[in-house]
């Protein structure tokens, strides 16, 4: 049959746009295949990746809290051991003890007071009885040393006052050796209360992360 | 409240320096401890010669002393009858600690009291 050239024309317009519509619609349900692909492929390595992220962050942290229980033990340990008290008294004893050593009355920094006081004293005689000087100049130097010699005297004073209060320290550790020594047991208990409550704390949060690391396993079908 | 002048601020850092500079000096090589001295009535310098063994001790002003001996057993003396030294009493000097006698000087010869007595009566300890 001989069809006429418009007819062919014709029939080629009509064709064209449909041959296009038909690539079009396979090229988008391709893409959307390909994205569905996408998807499923990354909706399924979500939760894995999770639960490896979780396991990862669990098996961190176990060394650390084992870590923890073994140093919070030797800490309870030590915070229980009685003679750790007795050698805090004694540490403390031993520092007063050289403060007042310090400052005995046969020790350097008394004898280096009693010594300047000698001084100015035995200078303020020398004066007295020195002609080399006009009045008014001597006046003037007696006025000077004695200034001098009050305030010696009061550094003195305090150093008296500081031999007292070190003495005294002394004598209250010792006299209330062991009611001090109970004291810093106390203390020390209170350190071990402080050290379980942190290993509590840090147990309730690896439990915590056990538990989401749990809840994160979903087998197929459940 | 409290202020310091600078004066004042330098006259405390130069005490502490003392202090301090004389314990690391005077840091004991052997065990030390104290005796407290106190003599009754008290007065401005006591006039009776006190002895810890042989060595005399200084005056004891304003009826204190704190002296710091080695430790062990002390004896306590006073100047006696034609030149001899009167035992008045034993002083056991223990490790950093301080042990306290009082001496009665009106007595003659003077008399202890001890602060705290050991085992033996005529021992003081800390």
């Amino acid at each position: 049959m001989m069809t006429s050239l418009p007819a062919i024309v014709q029939g080629t317009r009509v064709r064209v746009p449909a041959v296009l519509l038909l690539a079009l619609a396979f090229a988008c349900s391709a893409g959307a295949a390909r994205a569905e692909d996408a998807g499923s492929s990354a909706g399924a390595n979500s939760p894995v990746e999770e639960f490896s992220q979780q396991l990862e962050a669990f098996q961190k942290s176990v060394p650390d809290l084992n870590k923890t229980i073994q140093d919070s033990a030797g800490t309870i340990d030590s915070a229980t051991d009685v003679e750790k008290a007795r050698a805090e008294i004694n540490r403390l004893r031993e520092t007063v003890s050289a403060l007042l050593g310090a400052v005995s009355d046969n020790g350097p920094v008394s004898q280096l007071g009693a010594k300047a006081l000698d001084h100015i004293r035995n200078k303020l005689k020398a004066l007295a009885q020195d002609n080399r000087f006009k009045p008014e100049e001597r006046q003037f130097l007696i006025d000077q040393w004695r200034k001098l010699e009050t305030q010696t005297e009061g550094a003195t004073k305090e150093l008296d006052d500081a031999r007292a209060q070190f003495a005294g320290l002394l004598h209250t550790l010792q006299d209330n050796e062991d009611f001090i020594g109970e004291l810093l047991e106390i203390r020390q208990a209170e350190k071990a209360l402080e050290v379980i409550r942190q290993l509590t704390h840090d147990i309730r949060d690896a439990s915590a992360q056990l538990n989401k690391l749990i809840g994160g396993i979903k087998p197929p079908g459940a | 409240m409290l202020t310091l002048t600078k004066q004042h601020r330098l006259g405390l850092a130069v005490s502490v320096l003392i202090v301090g500079a004389a314990i690391l000096v005077w840091r004991p090589a052997v065990d030390v401890g104290y005796v407290e001295i106190k003599t009754v009535p008290a007065a401005p310098v006591t006039q009776t010669a006190l002895y810890i063994d042989a060595a005399k001790l200084a005056p004891i002003k304003k009826g204190s002393a704190i002296l710091r001996q080695p430790i062990g057993t002390l004896k306590l003396q006073a100047d006696g009858a034609a030149g001899a030294l009167a035992p008045l009493c034993e002083i056991v000097v223990k490790r950093n600690r301080i042990t306290t006698v009082t001496i009665s000087v009106l007595d003659r010869p003077p008399r202890c009291q001890c602060r705290n007595s050991g085992n033996d009566a005529h021992a003081c300890v800390s």
